[in-house]
Formats: C-alpha cells, sequence, structure tokens
C-alpha cells in the first residue's frame, strides 16, 4: 500500500518534472552542465518528495483516529538506526549535489586560451557593450563557439547580467569590475534582462544577446568598426552624420537609402534605440511606450532645452518626474544634434 | 481533571481605580496622555534639529531628512511610548524615588480597554501581540493583492513602477518584520511562561515595551505609502536605496523600530526559559516549543544588530552623506549586502524555527504519541543554529563577492538540509501508529511538513551553485520564499492559533470553518506559487512591474489563484471574530495535552499558577501508562512518589 | 530596561500576587539580561567593523589609514583612552564599597567615573571640531565617525545610568544585599570601557 502510494506519486511528479518546459533553449556550453546539476537534483528532489508525500498520505488514511476512540498511540520514543539512517543519507545525498555543482562551477568558469572580452557597463537603464577594437554596442553580439569573457561594472546603482538561454548571472556592480564566462553554442536571439532591482526603469531594462556565425560576426564588427573610425560604409553615401547604426536592433529602423533627407533623423532614430531611451520614455515614432519618464511626445520646441535635458537631466526637471535619469553626456556633439532633431521633428 | 482546574479560574487582581479629574486624566498612562505627548516630543526633536543646524551654521536650517529622521521617526515614536506609560516606572526609578510598590494593577486584562494599554501580564501582550500582527498580515495581503493584480496581464495595468515597486517592497517588510517574526514572538510570549510554570516573562516591563515598539514600527513602514512607498524591496540593497525616494527612510527607520521590539523580545525569553524554569524542568524536559523559541532569541539576540548597523549605514548615506557606499569616496557597495545578509539569512531561521516547535507540539498531541527521537529534534535545532551563522553569502553567489567563499557557502547551506531533514522525518515517525485527530491545527501542521518539503528541496535549488546562478533574482526565488515563508512560516502560524485559541480567549473556535479555512488556503496557496517555480526557470525575473508577453498566460493563472488564497484569510478572520465573541465555552485541556500550559484553566489565570507546579517528567509522554509531565496545586504526596520513581 | 529591579521580588502589597518564580539557575535574571544585552551590543559594533574591515581591507582601492591629507589625533585620544580606563577601576571600586557597606565609597566611586566620562565625552566633541574632516568626507571619514559615534553614544548611554545609580546613591538606596542598581550600570560601563580600547586600537593604532 505504501509503497504503491509512493510509485503513484513518484510518478505524478516525474510527469510534471518531464512535461512541463522547464529550463528555457540551451544556448551555451555552460547550461549543458548547469542543467546537468538541475537535473541531477530535480530526480533526488523527485524521490525524497515521493517518499514524505507516500509516508504523508498513507499515515493519513492508515493511521486516521476512530471517532470515539480516545486512546493513545504506541509510545514510540526513537530508533536510533533510523535517526542515523536519516542523518546520513541526506548528508551524503547534498554533498554528492555539492561536488557536482562545485565541479561545474569551476569548468563553467575556464577561460581557454584565447577569449573574447567585451566590458559590459550598466546604466539606469541600459546596458552598453565595448568591444576589443573600439565598438560600441547596445545589444550583446557574440561569435558562436568562442568563450566570451565579459567585465562588468555599472554606473549608478547594481544590476545585473542574465541570458537565460545561457544560464549564467553576474550582477554589475558600482565601483567594482566583475566578469563572467559564456561560450555561446547556438546562434540565435536571445533575451537580457536586469535582474537586479535597479529603480523604475527595472523592468524594461531589457537588451538582447545575438549569436551570430563567426563570418557575420567579424563582417558586423568591421562595419562598426568603420563607421566609428569615419569610414563610410561602402553601400552608403557619405553623409556628416558620423556615428550611425544600420543595423540598430529595433524593427523600422532600417537604413533607407531611398530618403535620404531623413539620414539625420535615421541616426537620431538609431540613437534612440541604442541608447534605451525608449525603456523609460514613450515616443510614438519610434513605438516606445514606456511610463518612467516624460512622454517626448509632448516636448516643447527648444532645442537647447531638449539637449540640456539629455546631458544633464536634474538642471530642470518635468513637473512631476523625480530625477533619477542618469546624464548621457558621452554623446558626441554631432550625435546629439541628430538625438535632438529627431525628438523635435516627433513630438511636432 | 478539568473540572478541579476550573476552580483556579477566578482574578486575584483588581484593576486600578480610574483616574478623576482633567488633570489627572492628562496624567495618567494612556492614549489621552499620548496624544499630547507625542506632538511635544516631535516638538523637542524638531528643536533639536533646527537648533543643531542652526549652531553649526549649516544652510538650509530646514532640511527635511534629518528633520524626518530624528523628529518624525525617532523623537515623536519616543513621546508616543512615554505617553502611553511604558516608561513610567523606570523614569521614577531614575529620579530616586521610591518606585510603586507592584499592585498588579498593570496585570491582567478585565475588559477589552486592558487590550489597548501598557500592560505586563505575558498573556495580555501575547494576545496583543497576535492580533496587532494579523492586520499586519492583512495589510501586507492587501499589497499583495495589488501586487497580482497588475501582474495579470503585461504592461501597465493600475500602478506606475513607482508605487508597484512600493507595493512589493512594502509587502515584504510588512510581512516579515510585522507579521511572521513578531507574530511568533507573540504566541510564544502567550505559551512561553506556562509552559515553563512560571508567573510570567523575566521582565514584564520590558516585554511591554517591546510590544508597543512594534506597532510604531509597522505604521511607519505604513506611512512611507504616503510619501511614495520605497522602491527598493526589503533588502534595501545600497545604492538605490540610499539615493531616489524618500519613503527609503521609512524603511530604515522602521527596521530599527521593530528589529528593537525583536531583540528585546529575544533577550527576554532567554532570560525567562535559564533563570524561570519550574523546579524539575530540566533543559532536556522542555518542550520543544520552548527550545525552537530559545534558539530562535539566540539567533536574534546575536544576529540582528547586524540590519540594525546596515540600515543605520544606508541612512547615514543619505542623511548625513557620508561614504559608507559611494564607490568614488572610498566606500564598497558589497559591505551592505554582507552585513544585511548576515542578519538576514538567519532572519529566515527566526522565522522558521518557532514554526518548528509549534509543528512538534501539535503533531504530537493530535497524533497521541510521543514526539520521535526529542533529543536529536533538539539538537537539530542548535545545528541550524551554528550551521546558519556561516551561510549568509549564499544570497550573494552572483553578487561579485570574493569567489573563494562560493563554494565553502555552498556546502554549508547544503548541509543545513541535514538537521531539517531529521525534523521532517522525525514528523512523519511521529505519525507512524499514532491516532490522528485531524483538527485545525493537525491540518496546517500536516500541510506545513509537506509544502515546507517543497520549500527545502527548492532550497537544495538555490544552494547549488550552477543553478542558482541561474535562478537567482527569478520568480524561481518568490517561489522558493513564499513555499518556507507562507508553507512553512504561515502554515504554523495558524496552526500555534487555532491550537491555542481556546487557551488565548476561553472559547472554541468554528471547527468546519477551520477546515474549510484550511483546504481553500492549501489548494489556493499551491496553485498561487507552485506556477512560479516555472516562469522563473523560464527566465521571468523578480520584482518587475512589466513582463515579457510569453508569460502572460501563467501569470493570469497566478493572478487568480491568489484572489481565491486571498479570500480565504477572510473565512478566518470571520472565524476568529465570531468565534471570540460567542463560540462555545472551552475546556481546560480539550486537546488532552500533557503540557503545563493546559493544566492550568482556558484562559489561564491572572498569575498562572496559585504554586510553582513541580515537572516530574517528559512532556509528550502520550500512551506511557501513568506517565506525568508536571504535578500542580502542592500534590506533596503525588510529587514525592514521581521523584521517587523516576 | 537595565537598571530596573528584579521583576519577582516586588512587593505584593495587599493583593495576591504571583507566586514567587523559581529561580533556575545561578546567575540572577538582571545580571544575565544585561550579559545578553551586551552580546546584542557587541554584534551592533561588530557591524560597524564590518564595515571598516571592507572600507579598509576588502576595497581593492582604499588609500591608505589615514587616507593622505588626513590625520587623527593619537596622543590625544591616546590620553582620553587612559581616562576611560581608570575610570572603569572608579567604577569598580564604588561597587566594592557597597558591597562592604560604605556608603561613602560607593558615592565618591561613582561621581568620579562620572566626571571622568564626561571628561571623555567631551573631549571627544572638542576632537570632532579640531580634527578637520566631516562625516561626508571619503569613506574614511564615515567609519571613523561611525565607530567614534556609534561608541560615543554608548558612552552617552553609559553616562545616564551611572547619573541614576549616583541620584539613587545619594537618595539613600543600596545596600549591600542589594546593590543590582550599581553592578548592572558597572558591568556596562566596563563593556564601554572594553570597546573603546578596540575602536581606539583599530581606528587609530593600527
Amino acid at each position: 500500500m505504501l509503497i504503491v502510494i509512493g510509485a503513484v506519486v513518484a510518478v505524478v511528479t516525474t510527469a510534471i518534472a518531464i512535461f512541463i518546459p522547464w529550463l528555457p533553449a540551451q544556448a551555451s556550453v555552460q547550461r549543458e552542465r548547469i542543467d546537468f546539476v538541475f537535473w541531477l537534483t530535480t530526480w533526488i528532489s523527485v524521490a525524497i518528495f515521493a517518499i514524505v508525500a507516500a509516508v504523508i498520505i498513507y499515515c493519513v488514511f492508515k493511521f486516521r483516529v476512530r471517532p470515539d476512540d480516545d486512546s493513545d498511540g504506541e509510545p514510540i520514543h526513537g530508533h536510533t538506526g533510523l535517526e542515523i539512517a536519516w542523518t546520513a543519507v541526506p548528508a551524503i545525498l547534498v554533498l554528492v549535489i555539492g561536488i557536482a555543482s562545485a565541479v561545474a562551477v569551476a569548468r563553467n568558469e575556464r577561460i581557454g586560451p584565447d577569449p573574447l572580452r567585451i566590458d559590459v557597463t550598466a546604466v539606469q537603464f541600459a546596458w552598453r557593450f565595448d568591444y576589443p577594437n573600439g565598438v560600441t554596442s547596445p545589444t550583446l553580439r557574440l561569435p558562436v563557439d568562442r568563450t566570451v569573457l565579459l567585465r562588468l561594472t555599472s554606473n549608478d546603482v547594481i544590476h545585473s547580467f542574465w541570458v537565460p538561454e545561457f544560464g549564467q548571472k553576474q550582477d554589475a556592480v558600482p565601483g567594482i569590475f566583475t566578469s563572467l564566462v559564456i561560450t555561446p553554442s547556438k546562434v540565435g536571439r536571445y533575451p537580457l534582462p536586469c535582474t537586479e532591482l535597479c529603480g523604475l526603469g527595472h523592468a524594461l531594462m531589457r537588451s538582447a544577446a545575438i549569436v551570430m556565425p563567426n563570418d557575420e560576426y567579424e563582417s558586423w564588427l568591421a562595419t562598426a568598426q568603420d563607421e566609428r573610425t569615419g569610414v563610410p560604409p561602402p553601400d552608403d553615401e557619405p553623409e556628416d552624420e558620423g556615428e550611425e547604426e544600420p543595423e540598430g536592433d529595433q524593427e523600422g529602423q532600417q537604413d533607407d537609402p531611398e530618403d535620404e533627407g531623413e539620414e539625420s533623423a535615421e541616426a537620431g532614430a538609431a540613437l534612440f534605440a541604442e541608447n534605451g531611451c525608449g525603456n523609460c520614455h514613450t515616443f510614438a515614432p519610434a513605438g516606445a511606450k514606456a511610463t518612467v519618464g516624460p512622454n517626448l511626445g509632448d516636448l516643447p520646441d527648444d532645442e537647447d532645452y531638449v539637449r540640456q535635458s539629455i546631458v544633464e537631466p536634474g538642471a530642470q526637471l518635468a513637473k512631476g518626474y523625480q530625477n533619477i535619469m542618469p546624464p548621457y553626456s558621452q554623446l558626441s556633439d554631432e550625435q546629439l544634434d541628430s538625438l535632438v532633431q529627431y525628438l523635435l521633428r516627433g513630438s511636432k | 481533571m478539568s473540572t478541579t482546574i476550573e476552580q483556579q479560574h477566578d482574578l486575584h487582581a483588581t484593576p486600578a481605580p480610574r483616574p478623576r479629574g482633567t488633570r489627572a486624566r492628562l496624567l495618567a498612562p494612556g492614549w489621552l496622555r499620548a496624544l499630547w505627548m507625542t506632538p511635544l516630543f516631535l516638538g523637542i526633536g524638531l528643536a533639536l534639529v533646527l537648533g543643531i543646524r542652526a549652531l553649526a551654521g549649516w544652510d538650509p536650517i530646514w532640511y527635511w531628512q534629518p528633520v524626518l529622521t530624528v523628529a518624525f521617526l525617532t523623537t515623536a515614536p519616543l513621546g508616543f511610548l512615554a505617553g502611553i506609560g511604558c516608561f513610567d516606572y523606570w523614569a521614577r526609578y531614575a529620579v530616586g524615588t521610591p518606585t510603586q510598590p507592584e499592585d498588579h494593577s498593570g496585570h491582567g486584562a478585565h475588559s477589552w480597554r486592558d487590550y489597548f494599554r501598557v500592560n505586563t501580564d505575558h498573556k495580555v501582550i501575547g494576545t496583543q501581540y497576535v492580533v496587532t500582527t494579523i492586520f499586519f498580515l492583512l495589510a501586507g495581503g492587501l499589497l499583495a493583492m495589488f501586487v497580482r493584480a497588475e501582474l495579470a496581464r503585461p504592461g501597465t495595468q493600475f500602478f506606475d513602477p513607482q508605487a508597484y515597486n512600493s507595493l512589493f517592497s512594502v509587502h515584504a517588510s510588512l510581512m516579515i518584520f510585522l507579521f511572521i517574526i513578531p507574530a511568533f514572538a507573540g504566541l510564544a510570549n502567550f505559551v512561553i511562561p506556562l509552559m515553563l510554570g512560571a508567573p510570567d516573562m523575566a521582565f514584564p516591563r520590558l516585554n511591554a515595551l517591546s510590544f508597543w515598539m512594534l506597532p510604531i514600527g509597522g505604521v511607519i513602514m505604513l506611512s512611507s505609502l504616503i510619501v511614495g512607498g520605497f522602491g527598493a524591496g526589503w533588502t534595501g540593497y545600497a545604492p538605490l536605496s540610499t539615493r531616489g525616494d524618500p519613503g527609503s527612510l521609512f524603511f530604515q527607520m522602521g527596521v530599527q523600530w521593530a528589529g528593537a521590539s525583536s531583540i528585546a523580545t529575544a533577550l527576554n525569553f532567554l532570560v525567562t526559559i535559564i533563570t524561570m524554569r519550574a523546579p524539575g524542568m530540566t533543559f532536556w524536559r522542555m518542550p520543544l516549543l520552548v527550545w525552537a523559541n530559545f534558539t530562535t532569541s539566540l539567533l536574534v539576540v546575536v544576529a540582528t544588530p547586524f540590519i540594525a548597523g546596515s540600515q543605520f549605514f544606508a541612512m547615514f548615506d543619505r542623511v548625513l552623506g557620508t561614504d559608507f557606499f559611494t564607490p568614488d569616496q572610498g566606500g564598497y557597495v558589497l559591505a551592505y549586502q554582507h552585513i544585511f545578509w548576515f542578519y538576514s539569512h538567519p532572519a529566515v531561521y527566526i522565522m522558521m524555527l518557532p514554526g518548528f516547535g509549534i509543528a512538534s507540539e501539535v503533531i504530537s498531541v493530535m497524533a497521541r504519541k510521543p514526539i520521535f527521537g526529542y533529543r536529536l529534534m533538539a539538537l537539530s535545532l542548535m545545528a541550524i543554529l551554528f550551521l546558519g551563522f556561516s551561510v549568509w553569502a549564499h544570497h550573494m553567489f552572483v553578487s561579485g563577492m570574493a569567489g573563494y567563499l562560493r563554494v565553502p557557502m555552498m556546502i554549508t547551506t547544503l548541509l543545513i538540509a541535514v538537521p531539517t531533514g531529521i525534523k521532517v522525518f522525525s514528523w512523519l515517525a511521529t505519525l507512524w501508529e499514532g491516532k490522528l485527530h485531524f483538527t485545525t491545527p493537525m491540518l496546517f501542521a500536516l500541510g506545513f511538513v509537506s509544502m515546507f518539503v517543497i520549500g527545502g528541496l527548492s532550497g537544495i535549488f538555490l544552494g547549488a551553485l550552477p543553478i542558482v546562478i541561474h535562478t537567482s533574482d527569478t520568480y524561481f526565488v518568490v517561489a522558493h520564499i513564499h513555499y518556507v515563508l507562507f508553507g512553512g512560516s504561515l502554515f504554523t502560524i495558524f496552526a500555534g492559533i487555532y491550537y491555542w485559541f481556546p487557551k488565548m480567549t476561553g472559547r472554541m473556535y468554528d471547527e468546519r470553518m477551520g477546515k474549510l479555512h484550511f483546504w481553500l488556503t492549501f489548494v489556493g496557496f499551491n496553485a498561487t506559487f507552485f506556477p512560479m517555480h516555472i516562469i522563473g526557470v523560464q527566465g521571468m525575473q523578480r520584482r518587475i512591474a512589466d513582463y515579457a508577453p510569453e508569460f502572460a498566460n501563467w501569470n493570469f493563472f497566478i493572478s487568480v489563484a491568489s484572489f481565491a488564497l486571498g479570500a480565504s484569510t477572510l473565512i478566518f478572520l470571520y472565524n476568529m471574530i465570531t468565534s471570540w465573541a460567542r463560540g462555545p465555552r472551552a475546556e481546560a485541556n480539550p486537546w488532552r495535552a500533557l503540557t503545563l500550559e493546559w493544566q492550568v484553566s482556558s484562559p489561564p489565570p491572572v498569575f498562572n499558577f496559585d504554586e510553582i507546579p513541580q515537572v516530574v517528567g517528559n512532556p509528550y509522554e502520550y500512551g506511557v501508562p501513568g506517565a506525568r509531565h508536571a504535578v500542580l496545586n502542592g500534590d506533596r504526596a503525588a510529587v514525592e512518589e514521581e521523584v521517587r520513581v523516576h | 530596561m537595565t537598571a530596573h529591579a528584579p521583576a519577582v521580588d516586588v512587593h505584593h502589597g495587599e493583593h495576591h500576587g504571583p507566586p514567587p518564580a523559581h529561580q533556575s539557575s545561578r546567575v540572577s535574571a538582571p545580571v544575565l539580561g544585561m550579559f545578553l544585552f551586551i552580546a546584542s551590543e557587541v554584534m551592533l559594533f561588530g557591524s560597524f567593523f564590518t564595515a571598516y574591515f571592507f572600507v579598509r581591507v576588502v576595497n581593492p582601492d582604499a588609500p591608505g589609514w589615514p587616507p593622505e591629507g588626513f590625520h587623527v589625533p593619537v596622543f590625544v585620544a591616546g590620553v582620553n583612552t587612559a581616562i576611560l580606563v581608570t575610570s572603569s577601576f572608579t567604577m569598580h571600586w564604588a561597587l566594592q564599597s557597597i558591597k562592604r557597606g560604605n556608603r561613602a565609597g560607593l558615592q565618591a566611586g561613582l561621581v568620579l567615573t562620572l566626571a571622568m566620562g564626561l571628561t571623555f565625552l567631551l573631549t571627544q566633541m572638542l576632537e570632532y571640531a579640531r580634527v578637520g574632516f566631516a562625516p561626508r568626507d571619503t569613506a574614511f571619514g564615515s567609519v571613523f565617525y561611525g565607530l567614534t559615534g556609534l561608541h560615543g553614544a554608548h558612552v552617552f548611554v553609559g553616562l545616564t545610568l551611572l547619573t541614576v545609580a549616583t541620584v539613587r546613591a545619594f537618595r539613600g538606596h543600596f545596600s549591600p544585599e542589594h546593590h543590582h542598581g550599581v553592578e548592572i550600570p558597572g558591568i556596562y560601563w566596563h563593556f564601554v570601557d572594553v570597546m573603546w580600547i578596540v575602536v581606539y586600537a583599530t581606528i587609530y593604532l593600527l
């Protein structure tokens, strides 16, 4: 009877473990080891839970008192053998989990001979990724099958870097540098949320990790670097709006060579997307609907005010909003021009 | 047995005469005096801050941060405490006048009014605690309902991010600091002196003071909502909590009041347990609830100052402009988390061990069997106490702390599963071959055991390094803490309230409504919190006002289930209120329990015992022929007989 | 909390009071309570020392201690330390006096202890005024003011307790049999002294 109940519980919990899609898709070498420890722990847990549940259910039916039975149960005070067993067996099981975990983590943090080093900087409420050749990107682009060493820090409060498909997570802490090792194993686009409460825009502080085949990655990197150094991209006419981002990660902002008059605004749209403005502000032309900060559709037609609000947000606060926006003083004058023009055009 | 006990139930102390005349009434301790002393002390605080600022020449003289901290959150509450009468005895002592001979007018409750004044009777204080904390349970629960309403659909429904962050922060702070910890303290306050055979706690006036500090902490945390709440979570991580919204100050000061209350109570428990046990009550004859509160109190006394410290630093950074957590001024951000978790991890056991004690009492009595492996049960509590101090950094595995701390901390964390497992298996063995009475407290105790197993197992997931790197700060963690704090602590609090309800009120609760409450809670609880494991592992991070669309279905399901769970609390409330008012009179010992609190009338006499009982045996000897735990009322012959036999 | 009479040996007046509790430990309740309270206080200092440890030791870019441009008056604080340590001896003398029934010794000892404690506190405040930096000047300043300020607050509490004991000593309370009201503030005062030695060593000397 007891064994039957135990078997039934075990089957049910196993079904829950198997048929519910627990873990997200696997896209890194580290996740494989994490998943191994996860399933090891799951099966141990299923076994323990089945035993406990079976005993409780069995007792509930078997030892239920009959009405008007005022007698007492058997005065059993203990059983040394049993007590030793249920001290020793769980101790061994958790040590097994502990050893497996320690080994998995040690392997997960192996860097290998030539990792790709990327600096990650978090601000309220956006990510910035700096590549070794000077390229800066708001999304994390990685070549597949190459180990990456991320070096994280934060400019304001604590943030946390996580890609569920990679399984790896690390806080970005102001004042210190932390590191994280990832070896992407599958091409694709994965969410990259901030997982440490960082203020009003925390829920919207999302970026993406894009894993690309190696050649695609190299060509993206080269294009991005050319733009940064001012060499015009081969398929583009020379324009003075230096830092444009043709592969901005939001839809509807692809380069549109037919409409050259809008070039400045195009650059502005890309900057808007890349700096994560839409994480906090509503702005219809960019499809942004966040309400942490003021609606940028209502900007006054005052170029200086808009410019100042970007580089020095605390100078003149919009009514009803707090001074929580980080200053975007890293933008160049040209970038600022593009962004301001874009905003003013969109808010008319 | 119960008929002879009924006769003890007469009130020895008479209420103090009520003061006559306006002046006497204004000066007598009570709400009227609190009404004018609170603003008086507020004024003193204001004068202090403004005076110092003016003398030192700081500009501006009126700066809201210190004004709020000192005048509104420190001196005004002190004025309230002085007004209500917490300090009267000590004030007289301090100026050297003869202290008033104790006439016990502050002892016992003769009408409902006595529950609203400073009372030194541990039974009144226990009831005050439990009722107050249930109020905060309802307030915190309501906030949780708002959180679930917002999360029912992706996007922004009812609350902007500031309001949302405040909702879950205040929810957690209320539940932890003003419900679970003090609710256990309240039950223990009522029960422990009785269980020990003591007439009261060791320091009754300190006991009253620790109770009255509690609502102050709660009111401070709730009133933070007036200024927009605090949005840094109940963990209040710096530097988020040292900048931005002004509500964080309310959290930082509210924690100080609740923490001071908690330390004072724990100190009182420890001294009571060590110095006031009845003759014959050796440590190995103490009921497990006493053991549990003994270990819990040790944890509170040693660990709570650390959260006080962490909140002082965060407050100084904000009010005085210090640089504890300012990196470019030499501050170190992670210090906050180390100091905070050095308290807040033991706090997890502070919120769990008393529940273990309650479960042990209930299960042994309702299964009519001795608790299985009594000594190992007590020793495993001590093991949890010691291990509990060596695991704090498992909350910080992804925080960027020193890497070498991680594996040792992981091993100690996983090892805590061993003493916890011992307890679970011992409860199961206690059920075995028993005569199980499925009363409401028993249902909640069994619900606790099964839910706590799930919470414990998910705790192993969160202890194993690779898994926790993936799951930390996700809904998996939210699921885990609710399985241990709701399925663990809250279920045992419910078990304890139902179990001692007849003793505390002298009336029986409605058993059918109690059972309905249990089943609704049990089902609603699992439907609400189990799916959170899934969305957490899949990638939904915690503390977010808005989430990715793929989690919409699960979240909608969780929200609906949580409303059912919230509704089940109304049944509990209705049952408690109507039963307290009109329930049938309870016998002295409706559960036929052996421990001492059941050997006196329900409710107990004002001074608990006419004569200190003699303890002659173990507390859980159910089924042992002729076994007694204690002998009451000077039954000298029986005492000598028992002492001779054992 | 610390200086009141034990709850159990109160005078019962005309009412039927509680039965006297059984004393199950050799330590009396107020003394044990004081020791536990001190354990809690030690942990509060512990949290401040933890902050000190992180700022000074763990932080990878910690400057020197004290950082350049900061100066702490080691000598003045040393003299102050001597004053505070001496006050522990006078406190002990006061307690021994009342145990032998010597009221004059009790009063003199308490007054001397009070005076030295006050001197310590005033010196500390003067030091704050002249030290040349404020709590907001780098984490060093924060930790310096945090630890010395926390200790100063404890000296203040200790002095308050001693004042109460002194007032009662001059009003004729305490006897060789009943002197918890001197003994318990005394225990606290010794704790405050010992704690200062630790603070002085870590902040000024090391």
